[in-house]
């Protein structure tokens, strides 16, 4: 019966069918679209074979059409009419030569059916075909409706390809389904069989609509005019020599492979970290401006210049180590010393010889240094200033002999701790100062730990240049200032009201003012060419400070110094240095031209002051009194060395003197309260503590005395030996703690930390008063 | 370099206890000055970027001025600037 394949595959007829023709004469009669559409798209060569099949089968379609005989049948094995209807109609000339040609050859009508059922299968196109087929799907009806079509169809006008198309198709449909048929016939008689006939859907391969124009138009008669011409064509065709079958093979080029290399692509892989700063600062220098920015992206594009690319500072790390990556440059060192000609005016590497030489360098060299120092110095400095010495946890701790020692220590250190001494800190010396002899120190108004060393001869022989340092606890080892001067330096003080002034007296009479914190070495006023000049050396210089002037104009701090010519002067600032003579001192009275050596102004009245002489007088003098002293004081049988008033008791002031006696005076007293001596040297300075109103310090040449008259006002409290071969020159108190500094003739100052000293609380300013109230007492 | 700039370097190394001066560019690869064999330029720089790092994190107009590295044996100083670190290592026990 009808083959098991509901949609045979066939290689020729696979494609299914496709186009319905679909002529368009809409007469409504149902149209059996046959395989005309459906061989057309599979062939489109033109057979002759077919062609001239067709056109005789034209001929018979007439004769042949009314047989329905030799329409095609299935019957299944029930002998139900199973035909299948087809899916399409054709063009009615082509159907009919298509059906003749069936009907000619065709014997066992199987393939009609099968043709039938192909199309049927292949038609879902829902264009002209697809109501007609539809509607034509599975009535038996429909094969005699189609014949009918067929008949009607007479006018059409049709692509005569398709005729072609399907009697070849046909041909070669029928062999097969013969064969097949027979198989089953012999074998499986007895079987049943489903058959499934589905509509598969539909595929347009080629659509070429029919035109057809109708028989009255205009054009009619000049489109039959071109049918006619083709169908004589067609018959041509037979023997022309024009039509020739040819084949052709395509020629396939021998493939060839060929293989390109691509360079390598190099990944890198670029990270940065956003932190809180690096945006911080990129707002900054966004805000900043474009120029800030732009060479930087410039530079960032010159492979060159990047492998010492320094875009931001804190962000450089990064940055240069990806460019570095994505570069490749010499190294860095090599290329940066041939970068110099391509240097980018802002932000390049800087070279290294600029970065030593930079300021900053230099300003961290400097602190540097110091924090290496006070490594070294922590516990000294800690003990200067009173805090808690801290022991460095992985020191080696020092190993105790044995035992026996060890107690021996402890019994000396109960010993020690009860009796007051100097402790020695450190000293302030440096190769600069050895072989210079200390003169006179002081410390600064407004920075206690900067000090002021003089260094200068005493003696007019021996004199060397002179020199001033300006120390800073900070730094024990090297000085902060270091001014050389011409002639010894005997003198100096800092000025309170302009705390970097430093007035300077030297031995050569002359007076300058240096300013400390320039870096300049030279004074910022000399009185050298002042036509009052000192003569002699100048041995003291102070800053003193009126309240009220003599007149208007001496408000403010005015430089006073005394020298050996006889003069106490007052100097004050013209175009130059300029000075007024305080005090001449006169032949008349008891003085003759008396040198002075030192000199102090009353600490709370600064109308009086005190000078002393070489010749051993002490002298009460007032500024308002140029012509004579009001009081004078006799008692020393040598030149005074220094004269100075209590801090704490204001009548109350001692003097030292080259006659081995350091002297207490009240100044309504002509002779004096007390006396101290205590070995057959000269005592060169004497100094009032600035804590405590009954201690004192004095310096002779061979040592140091630290006396407190509360304890014992015969002998000194302490005392401390000099090294020997060097003498003592000079005394000062540290302000704030319990330390003393001590010159001496090598140049070094040493410091010195009074311990264990218990003077009691307060300032005793009561028990000197008491001291020195027994003792006038006793002497009456 | 000027005078009082190699004095004070030459102080520096003469101080009780140094034991080397480094100073290392801004990059941490190139040694300017070294007077110690041991490596510490590398490291250090990694650490002073860090440290930086963390101190203008925490405020970003805040800078690093200075970074003291105590252990058992020395004391590691390093003055950090943004073209060069200059570091001292010193024992201070000695």
């Amino acid at each position: 019966m009808s083959t098991t394949r509901a949609k045979p595959k066939k290689p020729t007829l696979k494609v299914t069918p496709s186009s319905r023709v679909m002529n368009v004469s809409t007469s409504g009669v149902l149209r059996v679209n046959h395989s005309s559409t459906y061989a057309r798209s599979i062939n489109a060569s033109v057979s002759r074979k077919s062609f001239s099949l067709a056109a005789d089968s034209k001929i018979l379609d007439k004769s042949s059409v009314q047989t329905p005989k030799h329409t095609v049948q299935v019957f299944d094995e029930n002998g139900k009419d199973v035909t299948p209807q087809p899916l399409y109609q054709p063009d009615p000339a082509a159907v009919m030569s298509k059906h003749s040609k069936i009907f000619a050859s065709d014997t066992s009508g199987g393939t009609m059916s099968d043709f039938y059922s192909t199309a049927y299968q292949t038609t879902t196109n829902a264009s002209f075909a697809g109501p007609f087929t539809r509607s034509v799907f599975g009535s038996s009806t429909v094969s005699r409706g189609s014949q009918s079509t067929m008949e009607s169809m007479n006018e059409e006008i049709e692509d005569p390809s398709s005729k072609r198309d399907i009697s070849i198709s046909l041909s070669d449909v029928q062999v097969r389904r013969e064969e097949v048929k027979e198989l089953i016939k012999e074998e499986m008689l007895d079987d049943v069989v489903d058959r499934y006939l589905i509509e598969s859907e539909t595929l347009w391969l080629l659509h070429m609509p029919a035109v057809s124009v109708s028989v009255d138009s205009e054009e009619a008669e000049s489109v039959k005019e071109r049918n006619n011409l083709y169908m004589e064509l067609c018959k041509n065709r037979m023997g022309n020599d024009k039509y020739v079958e040819r084949s052709m093979q395509t020629f396939n080029g021998a493939p060839k492979t060929k293989d390109v290399q691509s360079e390598a692509i190099t990944m890198v892989d670029a990270a940065t970290t956003a932190t809180t700063w690096d945006m911080y600062d990129s707002f900054r220098s966004a805000g900043l401006g474009e120029a800030a920015l732009s060479p930087d992206t410039d530079k960032a594009s010159v492979p060159e210049i990047v492998s010492n690319h320094r875009l931001d500072p804190t962000r450089a790390p990064e940055r240069t180590m990806s460019v570095i990556s994505t570069t490749s440059i010499a190294s860095a060192s090599s290329s940066r010393i041939e970068m110099e000609p391509f240097v980018v005016p802002s932000e390049d590497e800087p070279d290294p010889e600029l970065v030593l030489q930079s300021e900053k360098f230099q300003q961290d060299l400097f602190v540097m240094e110091r924090i290496i120092l006070e490594n070294i110095y922590q516990p000294k400095l800690a003990a200067y200033r009173q805090l808690p010495t801290l022991e460095d946890p992985d020191s080696v701790p020092k190993v105790v002999p044995t035992v026996v020692s060890r107690r021996e220590e402890s019994s000396l250190d109960e010993e020690s701790t009860l009796t007051p001494a100097l402790e020695r800190l450190w000293s302030f010396s440096c190769e600069l100062t050895s072989g210079h002899n200390v003169s006179s120190m002081a410390w600064n108004k407004r920075n206690p730990d900067l000090l002021a060393v003089g260094y200068g001869q005493f003696d007019f022989k021996d004199q060397k240049s002179g020199l001033i340092c300006c120390w800073s606890l900070k730094n024990p080892t090297w000085p902060e200032r270091v001014f050389t001067c011409e002639s010894g330096v005997t003198t100096l003080d800092f000025s309170a009201s302009n705390a970097s002034q430093l007035a300077v007296g030297m031995h050569d009479g002359s007076i300058a003012t240096y300013n400390v914190e320039s870096r300049e070495k030279t004074p910022v006023i000399d009185s050298s060419d002042c036509a009052h000049k000192h003569t002699s050396p100048v041995w003291q210089v102070r800053w003193i400070d009126h309240e009220r002037g003599a007149s208007g104009e001496d408000k403010g701090e005015t430089l006073i110094s005394v020298s050996a010519d006889g003069r106490i002067s007052k100097w004050f600032l013209r175009k130059g240095l300029d000075c007024i003579d305080k005090e001449k001192k006169s032949e008349a009275l008891i003085s003759r031209q008396a040198p002075g050596l030192c000199f102090d102004f009353h600490p709370t009245d600064s109308n009086i002051y005190l000078a002393g002489t070489e010749e051993g007088h002490i002298h009460k003098c007032s500024c308002s009194y140029n012509e004579q002293f009001l009081e004078t004081y006799i008692a020393h049988k040598g030149p005074l060395y220094r004269i100075t008033w209590s801090p704490f008791c204001s009548d109350v002031f001692l003097s030292c003197s080259s006659d081995w006696t350091i002297q207490l005076w009240r100044q309504d007293l002509f002779t004096p309260v007390l006396g101290f001596t205590s070995t057959q040297s000269a005592v060169y300075d004497v100094m009032w503590s600035p804590k405590w109103a009954t201690v004192f310090g004095a310096v002779n040449e061979g040592r140091v005395e630290i006396w407190d008259l509360g304890a014992s006002i015969l002998d000194p409290t302490i005392v401390s030996l000099a090294s020997p071969g060097v003498k003592l020159t000079s005394l000062l108190f540290a302000t704030e703690t319990d330390c003393i500094l001590v010159g001496d003739s090598d140049g070094q100052v040493c410091v010195y930390q009074l311990k264990n000293l218990t003077v009691g609380e307060g300032t005793q300013v009561a028990a000197l008063e008491d001291i020195i109230g027994s003792t006038l007492a006793s002497q009456l | 370099m000027s005078a009082e700039v190699e004095e004070t370097l030459k102080r520096i190394q003469t101080h009780k206890g140094v034991i080397g001066t480094i100073v290392v560019n801004a990059e941490g690869n190139t040694t300017l000055i070294t007077s110690t064999k041991v490596d510490y330029a590398g490291l250090l720089h990694q650490l002073t970027m860090k440290a930086r790092s963390t101190v203008r994190d925490l405020d970003p107009q805040n800078d690093l001025t200075f970074l003291r590295i105590r252990s058992k044996k020395h004391e590691i100083m390093v003055a950090p600037d943004k073209e060069y670190l200059l570091i001292v290592i010193q024992n201070p026990s000695e």
